[in-house]
């Protein structure tokens, strides 16, 4: 058993949130997170990825996009060998997506079915190799299954909102954030039972409560249930609370690559995209073993793109940047919590510190 | 009198005698009818009936869940229309409920589940629910085990001494009601004291948070996880338990999950439960202080009896 803090965890609703983990899963002897590649990044952008206008994706060059990226990020010259570095054939594989803003943007289905192939070149069965994702109504809107190989698996943790039979009721983190009656947060079971790798596959988001939604946050709240009760209030606990998650074995240790589709972006009012002006087209992939590193390279990313937009920052606290009406840039339903990303480089998921973040960009 | 509602609650109808083939149809065996009805019921074969009336009795609250969509709240959570603490107040009341459709199913549950002297009046939609969940209730029977109490409350009868009993109910705070302290219970509280002043219970939620925060999680008898909307009721004697669990949504959606989690030892369990053929207990799990296990899914009502 992991225990984060023995205290009582019914605390003070405005006390920081106190954690107990409960897991009798061990860390491997390598941990994914941060893996080999510490404070290392690769962006790959293309011009020609992606049509701006139909928003049609090229898919041969999404394939370029992937070995190039692999192969710069693991130094080898073949595609297949940077692959085996993370994966053998005996593993079973889940590419963990994110359609929580689907269909308008998601994990997209031709970089999701550029991974499951080179996953298959290295040996894996495609019946070994689960695409997964919380909730069904939003997998099931994408349309995955016509891009992948024959086989692939697709697999929704919540047939039915809010179901819990598809999480493991003995690996849990519990906390309670504001007297909530429900106080655990579940692994899935796919996860804790089924996978021994885990390739997570965000997108390049603003979050209206965590600021961004990239590496860390779509492993931490895309595979644990009863996690938007961290953000209920204008204040939220997405801050400490995205970490503890994503660091809980044996999350921490099965998810040993990053893929961040960048393709499509979100720079206001994620992580869904209701409102198209919000959306827009990054035209890249991010690569790295380190969660933290790479959603350091996307809070950038957000605040550059909001900078030339006139919105304020990512990191603007003032109440008075707070209401409903989040059609206005400046306007936004939470105070966010970007220093998520810093907080997880605290619990050892990855550097933060950008003098020690090497990155490297390639143009094709 | 009112033998029919002796162990079970019943349903009370009101309609003529040509109503019956849709009682009959409906699976409904015995009922209450007003005296003035009573001679012409006599006669209609295959329903056993016996006089009742309304009056004197305590109108309860249809059992449901608003989920207040459009309401701003300070919480997201869905408002339980719950009658279980009108009965631990006034457990030798007489009450009746005035439901509809699915309602009259939950109605009868929520009744057997403390214990109620209760009539249930429906409509044509309610009967065959109804008539369902009494033949589920009849083949539990009546056993009667003390309830498990981690709270002794003193109540003052008042309007707000209610809506504090009404939350604990529904926060599955289990409490019994006694005229003082009790050091045999983990917590026990008095409105109008330093700890829990007449103040506080203006919000009767934050009250029952105070109670929860004296009390701790780690010493609750029972604990829900997974749903907002399923209440719980545990009484026990010597090595067996016997825990209900009611769905408050029922009438519009079944639970697709819960995990229970029970103070005590309990090697030994049956699951009895309403309209869920197949169903069984997942990852039962006894741990060195508790018991727990996941019902997967919940339609209404359902009865767990563990024994060690």
């Amino acid at each position: 058993m992991q225990f984060a803090a023995a205290a009582p965890l019914l605390g003070s609703p405005a006390g920081e949130p106190v954690y107990r983990v409960v897991t009798s899963y061990k860390p491997a002897a390598k941990p994914g997170m941060p893996g080999p590649y510490p404070g290392q990044v690769v962006r790959v952008h293309s011009e020609n990825s992606i049509d701006a206008a139909t928003e049609k994706v090229n898919r041969e060059l999404v394939k370029q996009m992937l070995a190039s990226g692999m192969k710069a990020l693991t130094g080898d010259a073949r595609t297949e060998d940077s692959w085996a570095r993370f994966i053998s054939p005996k593993d079973v594989v889940g590419i963990k997506v994110n359609c929580s803003g689907a269909p308008k943007i998601c994990s997209s289905p031709e970089v999701v079915a550029g991974i499951a192939e080179n996953l298959i070149a290295v040996g894996v069965p495609a019946k070994q190799i689960y695409v997964y994702e919380r909730f069904d109504n939003q997998l099931q809107s994408v349309g995955y299954p016509k891009f992948l190989p024959e086989g692939v698996n697709i697999y929704a943790v919540e047939t039915s909102r809010q179901s819990i039979v598809r999480y493991d009721p003995k690996t849990y983190v519990e906390t309670s954030f504001f007297g909530e009656e429900d106080t655990r947060s579940n692994v899935a079971r796919l996860v804790s039972e089924t996978l021994t790798k885990i390739v997570n596959v965000p997108n390049m988001k603003e979050h209206q409560a965590s600021g961004v939604t990239g590496c860390l946050k779509n492993i931490a709240y895309g595979n644990f249930s009863n996690v938007a009760r961290s953000h209920s209030f204008e204040k939220t606990n997405t801050l400490s609370f995205i970490g503890t998650l994503a660091s809980t074995e044996p999350v921490r240790s099965r998810v040993v690559l990053n893929i961040m589709d960048g393709l499509r972006g979100v720079w206001h009012a994620g992580p869904f995209s209701e409102m198209a002006k919000f959306r827009y087209f990054p035209k890249q992939l991010m690569f790295g073993t380190d969660p933290v590193a790479m959603d350091h390279k996307l809070i950038e990313a957000i605040e550059q793109k909001r900078e030339s937009e006139g919105a304020v920052s990512i990191f603007e606290r003032s109440m008075s940047h707070v209401g409903r009406d989040n059609s206005n840039p400046n306007t936004n339903h939470f105070i966010r919590e970007p220093g998520h990303v810093e907080f997880a480089s605290k619990l050892g998921l990855g550097v933060f510190d950008a003098s020690r973040i090497k990155l490297k960009v390639i143009e094709l | 009198m009112f033998l029919l509602l002796a162990a079970l609650p019943a349903l009370f109808w009101d309609g003529p005698a040509d109503t019956a083939p849709a009682l009959r149809d409906a699976g409904i065996k015995q009922m209450l009818v007003p005296a003035e009805r009573l001679a012409s019921w006599k006669s209609v074969g295959g329903i056993t009936v016996e006089a009742a009336a309304l009056e004197g009795a305590t109108k309860l609250a249809a059992p449901m869940v608003n989920y207040r969509m459009n309401e701003a709240s300070a919480t997201s959570a869905p408002w339980i229309m719950a009658n279980g603490w009108k009965v631990i107040r006034k457990p030798e009341g007489r009450y009746y409920y005035d439901v509809t459709g699915k309602q009259a199913a939950l109605a009868a549950a929520e009744a057997y589940c403390y214990g109620a002297s209760a009539m249930i009046k429906t409509d044509t939609a309610g009967l065959k629910p109804l008539a369902e969940m009494l033949e589920f209730l009849r083949a539990i029977g009546g056993e009667s085990l003390p309830a498990v109490a981690d709270i002794g409350y003193m109540d003052d009868g008042s309007a707000a001494s209610g809506e504090v009993m009404n939350l604990m109910v529904r926060d599955n705070l289990l409490f019994r009601l006694v005229p003082a302290a009790d050091k045999n219970l983990k917590v026990n509280v008095k409105l109008g004291t330093k700890e829990y002043p007449l103040e506080d219970a203006k919000n009767p939620s934050t009250l029952a948070h105070s109670v929860r925060f004296h009390l701790t999680d780690e010493k609750r008898s029972l604990r829900v996880y997974g749903s907002q909307v399923v209440v719980g009721r545990l009484t026990a004697s010597s090595g067996h338990a016997r825990l209900h669990l009611i769905n408050y949504a029922s009438a519009n959606r079944k639970v697709d999950g819960i995990r229970v989690r029970v103070l005590g030892q309990y090697a030994k369990h049956q699951l009895r439960i309403a309209d869920g053929a197949g169903v069984e207990l997942m990852d039962y799990s006894v741990e060195p202080d508790a018991t727990e296990f996941t019902l997967p899914e919940l339609k209404t009502y359902a009865i767990v009896d563990l024994s060690r």
